[in-house]
């Protein structure tokens, strides 16, 4: 083994949002039975009873509700959180039964009013006021993580809030700098430790390179898998990037190429990537929690 | 054409709008110059997203701006004007427009003819084309792996509206699930097997009565047949998704956006995931393919040839949908088949 240090495992919640990358048939098959938020947090538990340290998820009502279980469950025992907002595919559904972008607006501004959270309140009537993307944005991250935080409870270890795939790569495409140092700022003050999850990792990392952004103050999840798939723009170009990196905290993403590759060879590939700090797997069934994190642990711990 | 890069504008700026910018935005050669819509809001906001490009609110203000080509991502029923106005305007020759090229096959038509008339680059939002599934099927038929193709059923389904209230309008803003989702396998179907003719259709609204919601329609041409499935209010259907089962005198083809699978009479088959086929792209933003569709019509303009759909292919997709709602239109279909919806 080439690691030096423990990585982080945690177990992720794309099953439990009725998400492969591998087949939508195979999704559907599924059915509902795991989008359930007590069997998503009994999946969880088991999880970490198996060696994950901590569960990334976006923040949906089927995970705050997930969260809510595990707390009434564990405790004090809680696990650490890496949170990924905004929860893109719930906000595109809304978008569409509310009739365009307009009608989601004035939604989530209804829901924050109702939320009672003054200072998400203030600020957004300062963003709305002035068009300013920066303040909607502060104003949009205190809502989600005051629904984290409540459902979580005083306990809770929240120890990282991820931007959206689609929000770190549009603003990338953007070059949106701004965007980045402002949400980094932000987040950092809560005490919070930025993320960002992205598909476009080598791309990312030079232009954050660019724009001095320290790779040791923040986390990132991208997909590190043994054939390369959606490494863009290339396998040998992101792990080029990491290399150059060894600093950051970056999560593996897609480590069995939704469900493509076996869990022994997938691990076999992550072992390679020393600077690689932890894995995100995501399980569907108690069987699964078991095995995944028991190999993860025996192999990625040891 | 400018020497250093192409100067490119985007009209509409919905989500296919800011999707297309911030792809042209990492394009080597290609430098995104000016923004366009009629929303005062999204224009504030724009301006403020992008502080070095030009945002307007009429496509007349791209005139002066000598640009290379436009991008029109604006609704479906906007596309014929904001078209005519670029060409009649001289804005640029080369056009992508999101599809569906136009609202009708009349609209799709005379778009056509102007597009001929001025030359240039032309080329419809069909993205499907552009995943890698859908390309490893045109190549297996292209090979004659199949033999004979004798019939094809195929499907477009979203789970977009199901559970909306019945009567609500946001359905029928969308223009429809033929245009909406049923175009892309309309696409599929003529890519592979060339022109058809439309044989029998039913519509049906779950909805709102104007708009429809579902299609089930049978389509033809020499020895084959074909039976497509549209609806926009299934269950469980978390993304859209395409497919198309495809049967010839050799074997069965299967695919959709995830694998192809091939099974031949004598026993062989193949299956092949988005994993086995090279799915990796410059930059990756919702889906592969739109960065390769994006690639593709760049790359055109750059070397002056054609691209592909271009209004004309595209345009016969606008022409089957019209056929449908023709057909349909007969209740040729009122004892066959019903529709699962909702």
């Amino acid at each position: 083994m080439t690691g030096e240090m423990k990585k982080i495992l945690l177990v992720g919640d794309n099953p439990f949002h009725g998400i492969s990358h591998l087949s939508q048939e195979r999704a559907r098959a599924r059915g509902d039975t795991i989008n359930h938020a007590e069997y998503a947090a009994h999946l969880v538990m088991t999880s970490l009873e198996n060696g994950a340290c901590g569960f990334m998820f976006s923040v949906s009502e089927t995970t705050l509700s997930t969260l809510r279980i595990i707390r009434e469950k564990m405790g004090s025992m809680c696990p650490t959180l890496y949170a990924i907002v905004p929860y893109a595919y719930e906000y595109v559904r809304l978008a569409t039964h509310l009739g365009g972008t307009s009608g989601l607006a004035k939604k989530l501004g209804k829901q924050i009013a109702i939320s009672c959270n003054v200072r998400a309140i203030m600020t957004g009537l300062k963003g709305v006021i002035k068009m300013d993307p920066e303040a909607l944005m502060k104003t949009y991250l205190i809502y989600e993580i005051s629904r984290i935080k409540s459902s979580a409870g005083k306990q809770q270890n929240l120890r990282s809030v991820l931007l959206h795939e689609i929000i770190t790569d549009m603003a990338l495409a953007l070059d949106s700098d701004w965007l980045f140092k402002a949400y980094i700022d932000f987040v950092s003050e809560l005490g919070i430790e930025p993320g960002f999850e992205t598909r476009n990792f080598a791309y990312l990392v030079n232009k954050f390179r660019e724009w001095d952004i320290d790779f040791g103050e923040i986390t990132i999840a991208t997909p590190f898998n043994k054939v390369g798939f959606q490494m863009n723009p290339s396998k040998k170009e992101c792990e080029r990037a990491l290399a150059e990196v060894p600093e950051s905290n970056v999560i593996a993403m897609s480590v069995l190429a939704a469900g493509y590759l076996k869990l022994p060879e997938a691990i076999e590939y992550i072992q390679r990537l020393s600077s690689l700090k932890g894995v995100v797997v995501g399980v569907s069934k108690e069987k699964h929690a078991y095995e995944t994190f028991r190999l993860l642990k025996e192999r990625l711990e040891a | 054409m400018s020497e250093e890069s192409l100067r490119v504008a985007v009209v509409g700026l919905g989500k296919m709008g800011w999707l297309h910018a911030s792809i042209l935005n990492v394009m080597p050669n290609v430098q995104v110059i000016a923004l366009c819509d009629k929303s005062s809001l999204l224009l504030k906001f724009a301006k403020r997203l992008f502080k070095k490009v030009q945002v307007v609110d009429g496509v007349e203000k791209l005139c002066d701006l000598d640009l290379d080509s436009v991008y029109v991502t604006t609704p479906i029923s906007a596309h014929f004007p904001v078209v005519k106005a670029i060409y009649l305007k001289r804005v640029t020759r080369n056009l992508f427009v999101e599809k569906t090229l136009a609202s009708s096959w009349d609209k799709a038509r005379e778009l056509c003819e102007l597009a001929q008339g001025f030359g240039g680059v032309n080329m419809v939002g069909y993205m499907k084309r552009f995943a890698v599934t859908f390309s490893k099927a045109k190549s297996i038929l292209n090979q004659g792996a199949l033999g004979e193709v004798v019939s094809f059923e195929a499907y477009a389904y979203s789970s977009d509206f199901s559970g909306i209230q019945k009567g609500s309008k946001i359905s029928a803003s969308r223009g429809g699930v033929l245009s909406d989702l049923g175009a892309h396998i309309i696409d599929l179907a003529l890519w592979f097997f060339g022109d058809l003719k439309v044989d029998s259709a039913m519509l049906k609204s779950m909805v709102k009565e104007s708009c429809e919601d579902s299609a089930h329609f049978r389509v033809g041409q020499s020895g084959l047949e074909g039976l497509l499935d549209v609806s926009w209010c299934m269950d469980n259907y978390r993304l859209p998704s395409f497919g198309l089962v495809i049967k010839g005198d050799k074997g069965i083809l299967r695919v959709n956006e995830d694998s192809v699978e091939l099974k031949l009479n004598d026993g062989k088959s193949s299956m092949w995931y988005r994993h086995d086929l090279d799915d990796n792209v410059g930059f990756l933003l919702g889906e592969p393919e739109y960065y390769r569709e994006d690639e593709c019509f760049i790359n055109s303009v750059l070397t002056g040839s054609k691209a592909e759909p271009s209004f004309s292919t595209a345009s016969r997709v606008d022409y089957v949908i019209d056929q449908v709602k023709k057909k349909a239109g007969r209740n040729d279909w009122r004892n066959e088949k019903d529709i699962a919806c909702g």
